[in-house]
């Protein structure tokens, strides 16, 4: 589904460049749940940025179901966003102002959604998430656990094709990590390919596959078939 | 997606309510100052403009140049033009001749009516008049009405103040200044406020009669001509026969002045005031568009508040701008998001700033002598003028903030690593300097109008002004044989000290300029400024005599005496030479038996003219009475009842010189007003806009604060470095505002011929004045930040 070549990404500032990705080639196939981990700085977000299309790379190929995406505009890639991906951040991201409801709602608003339809799959996805009795609170009443499977169920809604989730347990205690580790389990299992940043071995256990990154590189693969560990 | 839009918009604002505050606040006070100077703009801009023909209707003004240079118009033209004009003129559809005047009016008591008896101002018009002004007429017509002799058409107010009901009115007669009956032949629709033309009485024009019917060389302003153009006719037509008809009737060779005659347009009228118009009302151009740019500026000082709140907030909401970037909303849906969330603020503000407005209406009516009833929704253009500042504020103060805040990576947005100077540091700066440079000239420009103001309050004027009352005196020549028994009656009244029979102050709105001869009998090649009063006008206007003395009592002119000025112009140099010598105005001859030190006879705009005052007891038209001040109050009722006793028909009127001599600077009251309310107004929006930027300022630097205190730093040593920038921008914007001030105060100045010294310290003022409030302000809220406790800022960081 994902095939991503030479991919590399420069920052500049006026004084250093930093490489943060750095020749990256990756594949990943409909339906897989892919982790991808390395220590601070070795451009996992950034490559998460990148296939999430809030990046743009100096230079490479990143092709979604043989569609060119690097070649997109801002309207072009705002479009493919909004209908095929859906994302999970570390901390939740959700919009203050709005109600639970309200921000779940919010990505099928972009994708003019008929109002009584809209209802319908916010309503199912909160029954899914069990957080019916939460729909009309604000994110700042609600715990971090809480307030990420609200940002889970958001990136739901859409049914997109792709999830992309940037370290979703990094604020939360064990409990409400395995929780939304669950979710995402039986989100994959459901057909959505998954693709996850994350620091925790714990966490990238649930995957089918991870890539780890340094520098700017990817240096191995892990194929993650049960408990057995198969080095590529 | 506007309804959840609008949701955010709303729970943002509620959000950071001190902020919000400071907007809506900030811009209904600004909002409300632009509703209100439009409202007068729109007034001032609609007079005479409900004439059908209004487009092709000119006033035939007059005007003289004199061989020294000097010119001088008038609103009139000689009595017989308009006849001539008819007659010679194939560009006119019609011509039409309209006289002003003034007299006692006097209705009979009707059924349950007593009799009303006023001082009216009257005109005498042709009918051709409203032929040329289409005015509603309730009864009878033009040609019906006003072309006979003796009839009269009442306005409908009046018709009713005098027979109780207007259609009472026809048939019936009034009286003029008890000597003839007119028939009210017809009744018309009452002027709008907003007319040059305030026609209550109007006379048959067949009922006029001047001695001057026939005379091409006397013009008075109060003998109007109009003209309506027939259609296609430019004004470039008119040249050719204007020019043929002044050398064939007003171009007399040996006369001092060239006379030309002008076409003012009609919607020239209200806003010209080199000739002035019935309704003694003149607003012009530089005036309102004065008002237009002081509503420019409040709304610009209340725009930046918003711009720069809204870009300092612009960090706090990063987080929701890449959110919604992530879901997919596209640059300009949220640039839209951001517009309307302003727009939503403009609203609010503007439904307070009506409030406001209405609030204030009353007390604008009262600057405005109370002859203007303003009203706020009256009129539909005034929706128009909302909605246009709506959309305007809207885009104004929030595309900047927009285009920043959906400009942001949503990359870096998610993660608020937003770089703090997003918002555009340096823009805010800007701006602020902007917003104060407007304060400071608006600061300046007071002060400089102020200062003015209390130059002329203060200024001699070279005679007496105090405890002097003028009484209008009847003028008809049966009246004048009562003049010198009403004196011995008003002599017998405690606290009068003297009293003089005159034909105007030595200053009023009055003069009257004519040709003269001075030892010589040529003309000489400049006018000269007329003063009738008798003997005893010296005395009680205080005039100072410099050489000879006042002339003797007599009721014609027989003696002479002049001013400095004219003295000058004619090279005298000492005022004993010119004692003795024989001139001659209005066909009367006699020595100069004194001369009197300058005073001006016109208000301090202009400068002082050559003067000749004399006796001449038939041009007699007020009396001026000196009064003890410690008597005023039961003088001025004696006087009073002696008027009415000895003139029983007329109508007792009076006024106080000094009140008289303040209307001349009516004008200059009303802007003065204007400015130091507008000038509060911006001073206030700038510094509620400060005090809400150091907020934000403050807040955003909590941490660096809190870590500075950690490393050692005094609550003063923080103050100083908060307060530092702003004291540099208000200082800046002070040095770009002096320059811009300058020109403007100085041009103000330059319209008076008497002005105050434009000196340095209005400016300095302006900076101490902005400085000083800028260090309170900003102390008030940088202190606080300073005191904060430095474990919370870093635990909250």
């Amino acid at each position: 589904m994902i095939k991503i070549e030479n991919l590399e990404k420069v920052y500049k500032t006026e004084e250093i460049e930093t490489t943060a990705l750095n020749g990256i080639n990756l594949h990943v196939k409909a339906g897989e749940f892919v982790s991808i981990m390395g220590p601070s700085g070795c451009g996992k977000s950034t490559l998460l940025n990148v296939m999430g299309l809030l990046d743009k790379p100096e230079s490479g190929s990143y092709k979604f179901i043989d569609t060119e995406l690097l070649t997109l505009n801002d309207k072009e890639r705002s479009n493919f966003r909004k209908r095929n991906m859906g994302f999970v951040f570390q901390n939740f991201n959700l919009i203050d102002e709005l109600t639970v409801f309200e921000n779940i709602e919010l990505p099928l608003i972009y994708n003019k959604v008929p109002t009584v339809e809209r209802k319908r799959l916010v309503n199912e996805i909160i029954g899914r998430m069990n957080i019916v009795n939460r729909s009309g609170h604000f994110p700042q009443q609600l715990s971090g656990g809480q307030q990420q499977r609200v940002a889970v169920a958001r990136a739901l809604v859409t049914k997109p094709k792709l999830v992309l989730a940037d370290e979703p347990t990094g604020n939360l205690d064990s409990t409400h990590g395995n929780e939304v580790m669950e979710l995402l389990c039986e989100l994959n299992e459901t057909g959505t390919t998954i693709v996850m940043v994350t620091h925790s071995s714990h966490d990238a256990s649930f995957s089918n596959r991870i890539i780890n990154l340094k520098d700017g590189h990817v240096i191995s693969e892990k194929i993650n078939k049960g408990k057995t560990e198969e080095l590529i | 997606m506007f309804k959840l839009n609008l949701k955010i918009a709303l729970r943002n604002l509620w959000k950071y309510k001190g902020y919000t505050a400071i907007n809506v606040f900030g811009l209904s006070i600004g909002l409300a100052s632009c509703i209100l100077i439009f409202i007068f703009v729109r007034y001032q801009l609609s007079f005479d403009k409900d004439y059908v023909n209004g487009d092709r209707i000119y006033r035939v003004v007059t005007s003289w140049k004199y061989t020294d240079g000097n010119e001088f118009s008038s609103s009139g033209t000689p009595l017989p033009l308009p006849a001539v004009f008819r007659n010679d003129f194939s560009q006119f559809e019609k011509v039409a001749a309209i006289q002003q005047s003034g007299g006692i009016i006097k209705a009979k008591a009707q059924v349950g009516k007593a009799e009303v008896k006023d001082s009216e101002s009257v005109f005498y018009a042709e009918p051709s008049f409203f032929e040329i002004f289409n005015y509603e007429w309730l009864s009878g017509n033009p040609n019906q009405s006003l072309s006979a002799p003796n009839t009269v058409v009442l306005s409908e107010k009046t018709a009713n103040k005098y027979f109780g009901d207007w259609h009472k009115a026809l048939g019936n007669s009034i009286n003029l200044d008890a000597s003839k009956d007119f028939k009210v032949t017809g009744v018309i629709k009452d002027n709008p406020q907003n007319s040059s033309f305030p026609l209550e009485i109007i006379f048959s024009y067949a009922s006029f009669n001047d001695r001057n019917m026939k005379e091409w060389g006397s013009v008075s302003s109060g003998s109007e001509c109009y003209v309506l153009l027939k259609n296609g006719v430019a004004l470039s037509d008119l040249a050719k026969p204007l020019a043929q008809h002044l050398n064939k009737y007003e171009n007399d060779k040996d006369a001092p002045g060239k006379v030309n005659h002008t076409f003012q347009p009609l919607e020239d009228i209200h806003h010209n005031e080199d000739y002035g118009n019935f309704a003694q009302k003149n607003t012009p151009y530089n005036q309102i568009i004065g008002l237009g740019i002081i509503g420019l500026f409040l709304l610009v000082t209340a725009c930046i508040n918003f711009v720069n709140l809204a870009t300092a907030q612009a960090i706090s909401r990063s987080k929701e701008v890449g959110v919604r970037k992530v879901m997919g909303s596209p640059r300009n849906q949220l640039i839209w998001q951001f517009l309307s969330e302003t727009a939503i603020i403009t609203i609010i503000a503007l439904l307070l700033a009506c409030v406001f407005a209405e609030l204030t209406l009353p007390k604008m009516e009262n600057l405005f002598g109370g002859d203007v009833s303003f009203s706020l929704f009256g009129h539909p253009i005034i929706f128009v003028f909302l909605f246009g500042l709506l959309v305007f504020v809207s885009f104004l103060a929030g595309l900047y903030p927009a285009l920043i805040m959906s400009g942001f990576s949503p990359a870096l947005a998610i993660k608020n690593k937003v770089a703090a100077n997003a918002g555009g540091v340096g823009l805010r700066k800007t701006l602020v300097v902007v917003q104060f440079a407007i304060t400071a000239i608006l600061i300046v420009s007071t002060l400089v109008v102020i200062k003015q103001m209390s130059f002329i309050r203060e200024k001699s004027l070279g005679f007496d002004t105090e405890a002097i009352t003028i009484v209008d005196l009847p003028g008809d020549s049966l009246s004048q044989l009562k003049y010198n028994s009403f004196k011995e009656k008003l002599l017998a009244v405690n606290g009068i000290k003297t009293i003089s029979f005159n034909a105007g102050a030595p200053s009023s709105g009055s003069n009257n300029e004519t040709s003269f001869t001075y030892n010589s009998s040529k003309s000489a090649d400049f006018q000269i400024s007329v003063k009738s009063g008798d003997e005893e006008y010296f005395k009680t206007f205080g005039l100072t005599i410099l050489a000879g003395k006042a002339f003797t009592k007599s009721d014609t002119t027989k003696e002479f005496v002049v001013n400095e000025t004219l003295l000058k112009k004619l090279n005298i140099m000492k005022p004993e030479d010119a004692i003795g010598k024989i001139m001659k105005i209005w066909g009367s001859s006699g020595p100069i038996v004194g001369v009197v030190k300058d005073f001006n006879n016109y208000s301090l705009h202009e400068a002082i003219a050559p003067i000749a005052i004399f006796s001449r007891k038939t041009r007699y038209s007020t009396v001026a009475i000196k009064l003890d001040t410690k008597e005023v109050a039961s003088a001025m009722k004696n006087i009073e009842s002696t008027f009415n006793s000895t003139f029983p028909d007329y109508v007792y009127e009076s006024n106080f010189l000094d009140e008289n001599l303040k209307g001349f600077y009516e004008t200059e009251q009303i802007m003065g007003t204007l400015f130091k309310v507008f000038a509060s107004v911006v001073i206030f929006i700038s510094f509620i806009g400060l005090f809400g930027l150091i907020s934000f300022v403050a807040t955003q630097r909590t941490k660096e604060i809190a870590i500075r205190k950690v490393l050692g730093a005094s609550n003063l040593e923080l103050v100083k470095m908060l307060n530092s920038s702003f004291l540099w921008m208000v200082l800046i914007a002070n040095l770009v505002a002096w320059p811009v001030a300058y020109i403007f105060v100085s041009n103000w100045l330059s319209t008076f011929q008497y002005r105050t010294e434009l000196n340095v310290w209005p400016f300095v003022i302006a900076m101490i004045a902005s400085m000083g409030i800028t260090v309170i302000t900003v102390s008030l809220r940088s202190y606080r930040a300073a005191k904060v406790n430095t474990i919370d800022a870093l635990k909250y960081e």
